[in-house]
């Protein structure tokens, strides 16, 4: 019994998204009253009513207690957690035992991360985000929720059987030399072919990685580009594996399912979408389908924010037709880009996501043209809300004299982005100009203090025309109006597709077998005892793990189904139990549970390998957020700390998990952790194998 | 006494909600406050939080059909328990574990009705603040002295057993065991200064009896039929108190065969004894002399007290008024088994203790029977007699389908399901178990700073010969008894070393420790928080056997069993360490430490 649902501060719905068992427990506390063909409107106003009263009562602690619910806990083990991102409250509930409270915080911050991927600084005005999350037109709403229930399951499947989302770090495919090629081929061939064409149409691809299901095979960035941050990063892997799942019972395809060499050629011209969505019977049968049998988890593939999704087929708003998305067309994903000058939150970007085969994906990100607007954008919204704050903090002479020439500077910069914003064809508001124009006049007029507070709701309002420039920017054109998109266009894609399938034509199905047994327990035979283990480098936001199948279909030396699951669960909940202790600034955990012994180790190292010295990690609140990284990038807050005390130093840090059986003597166990935590990232790179 | 360490076990906020006084649009919240703490918030704001809090509440609990017991804001977390229309919250910081906050709640909640019934009932009855007043007292109760590892673990305060001469507790335990003769008498404690010497109850009941004990202020308590009034000595008061009927049960049944039913785990065989029980209770006589709350049908037979008691008493006034000489106490002894001073628990054997009931079990029965058959007891053999092995197939012992219960607890409302006449007419299940409570009466003698406490039937009052009995027999004993403990020096701090430890006891619910609360260094500060974590987690986690934790400043050890609960963090010697796996890493020598070092405290890791 599971529900994520945002709503407004009027108890708006926003957003939501239920599990078959909450919707039915919600349509039996309802279903009396209801007719039959009234169902769908009345799901959601019956969700409105049901939580209505805890929303408005979340805003009356705000307001007269200066506090707010961070989470319920009921007798029978139902837990909710309620977030609020500012005017919008998030709230998680499960009633299955299967998350626990800190997998629910983490549910709702990772909800928020793919909402600022897919919306950006619209993010900033809660008013636009409202509307943006909300369309008035039912088919849109219809298409835009489907697709955020989309990449939320895509996510809960994923954390609940991927080792890589357990611990949200990037897990690469382990074959050094094919990797290498690939990158080679990315960066010598591909990268050049597409930027020097002039069918970019003003597009410059900065980013291409190559996906096997969810591991990362090759990754390039183009040079002199910012690096794409790990939180991103598996951001994009959701929303590639949101358009093409990976079908997690298709294990270990064996020769007779491989499709001919032709038919892979074949199945890059029609839309994937057909194969996924229509009946395969009717679709040309190119041996292909064979793989797309259809999920059981919305297969939404939208790339604009429309999709469809046969997943939902119980979801009565399926009724709603809506059409099938152009699959050559970007999406539209705002990324975080660091620079000399700083770190811009939020840059649009173009993502083109080309599947080569079904598990294997080639992706790409290209900076928009009008990509610096963002960047002014940013830098304005960034400086109004700065005097924002002076504004409504110190409304003393000093203060304000030392805000005045800012705001003058502001100004001028600002004359010069609205002309500059001219040639760009955007409209810019009227009233943008208008209440500028407003602004200043009142703010030359300032000489008493009395005025500074009537700023300040000018401070907002200019904000918000910001973000509706931004949005106008960067949101309408390419994904909504789609009668001129900005892309790169559809041949060049192809073109992108044909030469990555020609590079990887002969290596295909080893790259599925091997994603499935990237690296196995055998491999490791000087450790007896040892059951599983994960490595992650947190600096470079990359794990390695033993494969972990645990599908009825493949065996792995875990065996498999039972046993398998039994020592995933265990994984899950060591996983769970270090990030806790971790929070509380433990960074050493041995536990004996059971017939186990877990180890967590997390530590520093300097570039050249050499142990640096624990200091003690700051213990954060309960309801601090999830430590990971998709969401919020825990261990780069926890780095830039640690450098603090290490000036003028490259500083890594590690973590290992194991698990050993519990009749090894510790002194083995310890020793094992040892042994793989120095050999694990020798400077080749290059674990074990 | 100054304890720093306690602050974070203090709660913030305590409520009671009725959720019945405002049903309309226009009742004011404030007709629903019960009772408020701190008390001197300003309405307005007691309003606020009574209203949101029981308001949501009650909407996530109709969302996921089931009452909400933890709500967590971002800076104050609340235990909540709702419970016939009445809203309990509980708030404590946040660093206060929530499982212990959860524990004290119910704890305070219990308490209350043992002394003073039913909630519902004794509003009826009694004015707001004449309860309020009682509230104020137990969350005072529940919340002095101790240091915060004592509230982490919510157990009892003990006198320090290794500054005193075990033949002083053995001796408590025979006097409580001669208090037992007298069939009327349930079980006892010993007190002394606040801190148990010994007991016959299970933890929660003594948490119970003590809160009594420690009130200083109970010089004017009247309330809810305490009188005090006894022809024997001024030094004897007596309360009626109430307990459930699987806490009665329980006690019964210890009188025979404690160790073979842990009062945790009520079996399914002694159900039905209990349901004879309720009958022999509903015969019960109580009207002048019981000090009871509620009223009961008049007229009842008499069955049990008048053959029975006089007989027993007389047969126990016969003999040696101090126990310590009484030749019949050594093969009195097995008869209870239960008794154990507080020594045992530093002998590995209690660990062991579910192994070893399986054993003695039968012994002990037998030899009950033997000791029990001259006395030609029979009402009492009747019913003790009768408790049978779990495999006993009375249809009274089966629990009532679900559906049968709620209207039985509205039929029946508290203590009269246990006067309903013939036990054939109600099937109590756990439910209404736990729920209907019979009013008991808790005999209370004072020797300066000793006490003793009893659990009694109610109609001992009444039978003088067989309360004179009870008095003399251990007034000696007592006088002995507190002229040795005052001479023991008081608060002496425990064994110091360079080692900071916790050991609880989960079946006795009693902590050792070498924490002493004043000095709240910062070595003592870690501990205590990592122990409330590691303990949240051993609650947590049915699996987990021992952990041990690191951060760059201290490690700590915990280990567990069934029955124990230990901490160790070892002082000195920084722990400079990278925090890469290490296998000399000083953390990991913890447990052969704690082994060693913590044998001198009585407490066995082996």
């Amino acid at each position: 019994m599971k529900c994520l649902l945002i709503a407004s501060e009027s108890a708006e719905v926003l957003f939501y998204w239920t599990d078959p068992e909450f919707r039915q427990n919600v349509q039996d506390q309802y279903g009396a009253s209801q007719e039959e063909g009234q169902r769908p409107p009345a799901f959601e106003d019956s969700l409105n009513t049901l939580f209505a009263p805890i929303i408005i009562s979340c805003s009356t602690m705000v307001d007269r207690l200066g506090d707010s619910y961070a989470c319920f806990t009921t007798e029978n083990q139902h837990n909710y957690v309620l977030h609020q991102f500012d005017e919008c409250l998030y709230i998680a509930v499960n009633g299955d035992g299967q998350e626990c409270e800190d997998d629910l915080r983490r549910k709702i911050y990772v909800m928020k991360k793919m909402i600022e991927v897919l919306f950006g600084m619209v993010n900033l005005s809660s008013n636009l985000l409202r509307k943006e999350l909300r369309p008035q037109d039912t088919e849109q709403r219809t298409g835009l929720w489907k697709h955020l229930q989309g990449l939320l399951e895509t996510y809960s499947r994923l954390r609940e059987n991927d080792q890589s989302f357990l611990v949200e770090a990037v897990e690469r495919l382990i074959h050094p030399t094919l990797c290498e090629q690939c990158i080679e081929f990315l960066e010598r061939r591909l990268l050049p072919a597409l930027n020097s064409s002039s069918e970019r149409n003003g597009e410059e691809v900065l980013h291409s990685f190559i996906l096997v299901h969810t591991k990362l095979l090759a990754f390039y960035s183009s040079r002199n580009t910012s690096t794409l941050s790990p939180s991103d990063l598996l951001a994009l892997i959701v929303m590639t594996q949101s358009m093409y799942p990976s079908n997690t019972d298709q294990e270990d395809p064996g020769p007779e399912v491989q499709p001919p060499p032709e038919a892979c050629s074949h199945c890059t011209t029609p839309p994937i979408d057909a194969t996924y969505c229509s009946d395969v019977e009717s679709v040309s049968v190119s041996g292909l389908e064979m793989f797309y049998t259809p999920q059981p988890s919305p297969t939404n593939r939208s790339s604009s924010g429309s999709g469809t999704s046969c997943g939902m087929a119980e979801d009565s708003l399926i009724t709603l037709e809506v059409s099938p998305p152009d699959p050559l067309a970007p999406t539209r994903v705002f990324l975080e880009v660091s620079l000399k000058d700083g770190l811009y939150p939020m840059m649009p970007h173009s993502m083109y996501c080309r599947p080569l085969w079904p598990g294997i994906t080639l992706v790409l990100l290209t900076k928009i043209p009008n990509s610096s607007v963002a960047m002014s954008v940013y830098s304005y919204l960034e400086a109004f809300a700065k005097l924002e704050k002076r504004l409504s903090e110190g409304q003393e002479g000093p203060a304000a004299a030392r805000g005045q020439p800012t705001v003058h500077d502001l100004r001028s910069k600002l004359d010069k982005f609205i002309k500059a914003l001219g040639p760009c064809d955007i409209q810019v508001p009227y009233t943008l100009h208008h209440i500028e124009a407003i602004f200043y006049c009142s703010y030359a007029q300032w000489s008493c203090v009395c005025l500074a507070s009537r700023l300040i709701p000018w401070c907002k309002s200019m904000k918000t025309q910001l973000c509706g420039v931004y949005k106008q920017c960067f949101l309408n054109g390419t994904t909504r109006g789609a009668d001129a998109p900005q892309r790169l266009s559809p041949a060049l894609q192809e073109l992108a597709q044909a030469m990555v399938q020609e590079k990887l034509m002969d290596w295909k199905d080893f790259l599925l077998v091997k994603s499935k047994r990237n690296i196995t327990m055998v491999s490791y035979p000087d450790f007896p005892g040892l059951v599983h283990f994960i490595c992650v480098d947190r600096s470079s936001g990359q794990m390695i793990a033993p494969s972990l199948n645990i599908t009825e279909r493949s065996t792995s030396e875990l065996g498999g189904g039972p046993l398998a699951q039994f020592i995933r669960g265990k994984v899950w909940g060591l996983v769970r139990t270090a990030r806790q202790y971790l929070q509380k600034g433990y960074s050493t955990v041995t536990l004996r549970d059971g017939d186990f012994y877990f180890c967590y180790f997390l530590w520093f190292e300097n570039e050249t390998g050499y142990k640096l010295d624990e200091v003690d990690l700051p213990v954060l609140p309960d309801d601090s957020p999830p430590i990971g990284v998709l969401a919020r990038d825990y261990y780069r807050k926890l780095l830039r700390y640690y450098s603090k005390t290490h000036a003028g130093e490259v500083v890594k840090c590690y973590e290992l998990l194991t698990v050993h059986l519990g009749v090894i003597p510790t002194e083995y166990i310890l020793q094992h952790c040892r042994q793989l935590a120095s050999k694990l990232w020798e400077p080749s790179r290059n674990p074990l194998l | 006494m100054a304890e720093l360490m306690a602050n974070s076990g203090r709660c913030t906020y305590f409520f009671l909600y009725d959720g019945t006084k405002v049903q309309g649009e226009g009742d004011p919240t404030r007709e629903g406050i019960c009772y408020f703490y701190p008390e001197q918030t300003p309405v307005d704001q007691q309003e606020l939080l009574c209203g949101q809090l029981a308001g949501v509440g009650r909407c996530v609990s109709e969302l996921s059909s089931s009452p909400v017991r933890v709500l967590r804001l971002r800076h104050s977390k609340f235990a909540i328990k709702m419970e016939d229309d009445f809203f309990w919250a509980l708030g404590c910081a946040m660093d206060f574990p929530t499982v212990s906050m959860c524990d004290r709640l119910d704890q305070l909640i219990k308490l209350f009705c043992f002394y003073n019934g039913p909630v519902r009932q004794s509003y009826q009855t009694n004015s707001r603040e004449t309860l309020a007043l009682c509230w104020s007292r137990y969350l005072f109760y529940l919340q002095a002295g101790a240091t915060e590892l004592h509230h982490i673990f919510s157990c009892l305060r003990t006198i320090d057993s290794t500054h005193i001469d075990p033949l002083l507790l053995l001796k408590a335990a025979l006097i409580l065991q001669a208090c037992q003769r007298c069939p009327l008498v349930l079980a006892g404690c010993i007190l002394f200064r606040g801190r148990v010497v010994s007991t016959q109850m299970p933890p929660c009941l003594t948490v119970r009896v003590m809160a009594h004990e420690t009130q200083t202020y109970n010089k004017d308590e009247r309330l809810n039929g305490m009188s005090s009034s006894f022809p024997l000595s001024s030094a004897v008061t007596s309360t009626t108190v109430h307990l459930t009927l699987s806490e009665l049960q329980d006690l019964r049944s210890t009188t025979v065969d404690r160790e073979s039913r842990p009062h945790s785990t009520p079996s399914q065989g002694s159900r039905p004894r209990r349901t004879r029980l309720s009958r022999t209770l509903s015969d019960t006589p109580s009207t002048e002399s019981t000090p009871d709350l509620e009223p009961e049908p008049p007229g009842r037979p008499m069955r049990l007290d008048a053959p029975l008691s006089p007989g027993l008493s007389r047969g126990a006034e016969q003999r040696d008024a101090t126990p310590t000489n009484d030749p019949l106490l050594s093969p009195a002894s097995p008869r209870f088994p239960e008794i154990s001073p507080l020594t045992n628990q530093k002998g590995p054997r209690r660990g062991g203790q579910e192994e070893e009931d399986e054993e003695d079990g039968p012994l002990e029965k037998s030899r009950y029977y033997s000791f029990h058959s001259p006395d030609g007891n029979t009402s009492q053999t009747e019913f003790q007699g009768e408790a049978p092995p779990p495999t006993d197939a009375s249809p009274l012992g089966n629990p009532p389908p679900a559906g049968r219960r709620a209207p039985e607890r509205e039929g029946y409302p508290e203590g009269r399901a246990a006067s309903g006449g013939s036990g054939g007419d109600i099937l109590p299940g756990a439910g209404v178990k736990d729920r209907t409570v019979v009013p008991m009466t808790l005999y209370q003698h004072r020797v300066k700073g000793l006490l003793l406490a009893l659990l009694v039937e109610p109609h001992l009052q009444r039978d003088t010969e067989a309360m004179e009995e009870v008095y003399h027999s251990s007034l000696a004993s007592l006088n002995g008894l507190e002229a040795h403990l005052r001479t023991v020096a008081p608060g002496a701090p425990g064994l110091q070393g360079p080692y900071t430890f916790a050991h609880y006891d989960c079946v006795q619910n009693t902590l050792t420790t070498n924490v002493s609360g004043r000095a709240g260094g910062d070595q003592d500060h870690s501990f205590v928080r990592a122990t409330s974590l590691l303990h949240t987690h051993f609650c947590n986690s049915d699996a987990l056997q021992e952990a041990i934790i690191r951060s760059a400043r201290t490690a700590v050890y915990a280990t567990r069993s069934v029955a124990q609960e230990t901490y160790f963090l070892q002082h000195g010697g920084a722990l400079r360490n990278s925090g890469v796996p290490n296998h000399q890493d000083t953390a990991f020598t913890l447990p052969s430490k704690a082994r060693h070092r913590l044998l001198k405290h009585g407490v066995s890791l082996l």
